[in-house]
């Protein structure tokens, strides 16, 4: 590895928090407009995420008296840290992670993990009962959707014998399997799409912050800029598991299918590279309408044991039914 | 009370699985409650006593303004009792249109309700959804009084608005857009599954706790009591109509008094508030709407009145209660009592609160459809030490004996 | 599932909104400035929805009408009739008024009436428009 490539990542790095924030608050804006829309109400501007976060940047920061100061204030730190740098490692469309060889899937998932850790965390710091409570719940959730989507993951790296998400995104894994396989994959897919909305805490998973019961659950103490980060970390989040599913199971590019002529910079053709940019885009909006957007505005709020169970149980076992059918076929 | 396993939360006196501040003390243990009591008195505003310094016509639009959303009720309970205390009887007329009117407000209630109980378990889109129906009768209700919410029809002796003629089409149209809509309504909140996980089996009031706990409405039919003012003890044009008790059990469903119940109790309340409607303006009487048009003669006769009298009528909550007592040379209102229907509810939170979860508590707190704006009359708080107190039942007893006795003329 | 929600919900993102657009859709940045915009005509507004025929908005006065015979004090729940006894006039706070109409129906020379007028917030409650007859 040269010098100019090690220049190029760095800048590429450094580059890669803006962009990850501002398409997570781009998609944040779109969820609340369209979910306003389906609800027969106007909604929201579609920048509205983001004089939101400047708002919020412009309030006063209170620390509760019986607040652990240095995790209440870490607690937001860790939150938006970890996706951005689950973001390095991640294939975004036509571009190959940044940060490729160094960290595969597992990692991603670990790293997901913390956002959520971090969140219980600063609820438990900030003494509340409200916050303690959601605090708690949110741990519960977090151990309950973790396993199908280990599930998920184990399965499909399975199938590459690598853990290597630019492996994985190199070929479609529809492509691998056969009808039988297929309609494995089809059933990991649900518990994904299922994982989703728990994973992102919306509705009908977001009883850690539960507004009508909790008052805001986790980030009832939190206000000002502290708020504000937790804010930009969900938002975050949101754009890495949205692209994490991508990766995973839909990472077809338009440049596969239909090759663009045009000017090339680096060896890839332009016109390409934008049209793939752009589809990833619209894959995105999909999968945040689809999983995040219709799924919380047609349901209730489950309660924690219910929801609980489904993870637990029904997803636990949809994801295992299709382990063992991608695996059958393979063994067959 | 607590122990090393359990901790405390309280819910309110501000939070948002109560619209209005009140406040309950929840003993949890992890997400189970173990016990909860109930503080209320945080939205005591003295009404009352604002009363007994007006005149009743000035104390009618004061009334409606006690709470919002029963708004009629309160003036209809309020307009019965000066009318029972001064022995002014409404004209016929004027019992139809105010029967039309309770009823158009059962239905604005209900649809109301069911809003606010799919927002408490997380369900935004139906209350959009409710609240947007919702706007159909409140603009009814509007062309009818001319004014959204605080509707200023009622007066001493009959209504200050006529229902004319012209306006039956109107009227017809949002019956006819209601029955349309009840098929969608009972299919969201009686038939969608995660309505179903969340209301099924949660709450439960047993018929016996309703009947001990005196709760009253919606509440307790839902528990399988038969209790409807509108039936037991008819007032307004009651009398004239064909109606009977909604509880589940006549609908094919058991008296379980859960949640689910409640709510289906409501929603079937809808049909039968259209169908009363229908009958009041089918057999509207001609006549005057007003057994005294001359405002300056009514508040003449009222201050030569002298008695006591009672309005008690069934709210979309439950039975509602008001007590005046008119003297004789005394323009203002000499006594003014209001008794909520939330008050006698309020007393069946415990039971219903017992061994749920954590996540059940807005939608409990909903499920009696609390108005803590009409319940929240009296509060006691001792002036020199700044603590508010709480009266057992043999001391209240006491009190109401001694304050009775000072009414009638003797000494304490 | 819930299937006929899903259904509904995907139908009503083409339907017309419910939302009352008057009178803005979106709020201003700076509603003084957009007030004054307003004012100078330059924003338009989107209307209101339309009034039924027999709303109760801000009360109008007709001060010559008027024989001071001060029956509608009587009846004001909220004293926002005030009486001038040296015009043997009334003086009516708009921003005390409960709208309640009692007033309109015991006046005996009809000088009193509900008027359609209803864009009555103001930050100055004694301002021009808001005390009538001063």
């Amino acid at each position: 590895m040269n010098f100019e490539e090690w220049t190029l990542r760095l800048l590429v790095i450094l580059v890669l928090p803006f962009i990850g924030i501002f398409l997570g608050l781009a998609y944040k804006g779109f969820d609340r407009k369209i979910s306003a829309m389906m609800q027969s109400r106007i909604g929201p501007p579609l920048r509205q995420p983001f004089r939101d976060v400047k708002k919020l940047f412009m309030k006063e920061n209170i620390i509760p008296d019986h607040a652990v100061a240095w995790v209440f204030h870490g607690a937001p730190l860790f939150a938006l840290i970890a996706p951005l740098v689950a973001l390095a490692y991640l294939p975004l469309g036509p571009f190959e992670p940044v940060m490729e060889g160094y960290g595969d899937l597992i990692l991603i998932l670990y790293l997901l993990a913390i956002p959520a850790v971090a969140m219980a965390m600063g609820g438990l710091a900030s003494g509340s009962p409200y916050a303690t409570v959601g605090a708690q719940r949110e741990l519960v959730l977090m151990m309950s959707y973790e396993f199908p989507l280990a599930i998920a993951a184990v399965t499909i790296a399975w199938k590459y014998e690598s853990f290597s998400l630019a492996a994985i995104s190199q070929t479609p894994v529809w492509s691998m399997v056969g009808p039988m396989g297929a309609l494995g994959l089809l059933l990991i897919a649900l518990g994904l799409f299922a994982v989703l909305p728990g994973e992102l805490s919306k509705v009908p998973f977001d009883q850690a912050e539960a507004e009508t019961e909790l008052g805001g659950g986790l980030f009832v103490e939190y206000s000002g800029r502290n708020l504000g980060v937790f804010y930009l970390a969900e938002a975050v989040k949101m754009v890495v598991v949205g692209a994490l599913l991508i990766a995973l199971l839909f990472p077809h590019n338009i440049s596969q299918w239909y090759s663009f002529g045009g000017p090339e910079l680096l060896g890839v053709s332009v016109l390409g590279t934008v049209a793939d940019v752009l589809f990833f885009l619209f894959k995105l909006l999909i999968i945040i309408y689809a999983g995040v957007s219709l799924v919380r505005v047609a349901l209730a709020r489950f309660q924690i044991d219910k929801a609980s169970y489904f993870y637990w149980v029904p997803m636990t076992l949809l994801g295992l039914l299709g382990t063992v059918l991608v695996v059958m076929e393979g063994v067959i | 009370m607590s122990d090393k396993n359990t901790y405390q939360v309280p819910i309110g006196p501000i939070h948002p699985a109560f619209k209005e501040p009140f406040m309950v003390n929840f003993v949890l243990d992890g997400e189970t409650i173990v016990d909860a009591e109930a503080h209320p008195g945080m939205n005591h505003r003295g009404v009352e006593f604002m009363g007994m310094h007006r005149n009743p016509l000035k104390v009618i639009p004061l009334a409606e303004r006690i709470c919002g959303i029963c708004s009629i009720v309160h003036q209809h309970m309020f307009t019965t009792a000066t009318e029972h205390a001064a022995g002014i009887e409404p004209t016929e007329r004027a019992r139809y249109i105010r029967t039309i009117l309770a009823e158009l407000e059962r239905i604005h209630s209900h649809v109301l309700w069911a809003g606010v109980a799919a927002h408490e378990i997380g369900f935004d889109t139906h209350l959009h959804f409710t609240w947007k129906v919702r706007e159909r009768v409140m603009d009814l209700l509007e062309y009818i009084t001319g004014n959204r919410v605080n509707y200023a029809m009622w007066t001493i002796g009959g209504v200050n608005r006529d229902i004319t003629k012209k306006m039956y089409p109107k009227i017809e149209d949002t019956l006819l857009y209601y029955e349309s809509l009840y098929g969608k309504l009972e299919d969201i909140f009686l038939g969608d599954t995660s309505i179903r996980l969340r209301t099924r089996n949660v709450g439960i009031l047993t018929e016996e706790d309703a009947l001990r706990l005196c709760g009253v409405g919606p509440t307790v039919r839902a528990s399988g009591v038969r209790k409807d003012v509108r039936i037991d003890q008819p007032y307004a044009a009651y009398g004239d109509l064909d109606l009977d008790y909604v509880i589940p059990s006549s609908f094919g469903y058991e008296n379980t008094g859960d949640v689910f119940s409640k709510t289906l109790v409501r929603l079937k309340e809808i049909p039968q508030s259209i169908d009363l409607i229908r009958q009041c303006v089918d057999g509207m009487p001609d006549g005057d709407i007003d057994s005294e048009p001359r405002k300056a003669v009514l508040i003449n006769k009222l201050k030569k009145a002298d008695g006591e009298g009672i309005g008690r009528i069934e709210a979309p909550r439950g039975e509602a209660f008001h007590y005046v007592r008119l003297e004789g040379g005394m323009e203002e209102v000499a006594n003014w009592k209001v008794r909520a229907s939330t008050y006698n509810n309020l007393t069946t939170y415990r039971p219903m609160f017992m061994g749920e979860q954590i996540a059940d508590i807005p939608i409990i707190a909903a499920c009696i459809d609390p108005c803590i704006g009409c319940m929240d009359r009296a509060e006691v708080v001792d002036v020199r030490s700044g603590e508010r107190k709480h009266f057992s039942h043999e001391e209240l007893h006491r009190l109401s004996v001694e304050k009775t006795k000072m009414l009638l003329g003797g000494l304490p | 599932m819930p299937t006929s929600t899903v259904f509904t919900l995907i139908r009503q993102l083409v339907t017309k909104k419910a939302t009352n657009k008057f009178p803005v859709t979106y709020a201003p940045d700076n509603m003084h400035a957009a007030a004054a915009e307003i004012q100078k005509g330059r924003l338009k507004i989107n209307p209101p929805v339309e009034l039924p025929p027999n709303f109760r908005g801000k009360l109008a006065y007709d001060v010559d009408a008027c024989i001071g015979c001060k029956i509608c004090l009587k009846v004001c729940p909220s004293e926002a009739l005030v009486f001038k006894p040296e015009e043997k006039k009334i003086k009516h706070y708009v921003s005390r008024c409960t709208f309640c109409s009692q007033c309109v129906d015991v006046c005996p020379k009809d000088c009193l009436k509900m008027s359609d007028e209803f864009l009555i917030a103001g930050l100055d409650k004694y301002g021009k428009d808001m005390v009538l007859n001063p």
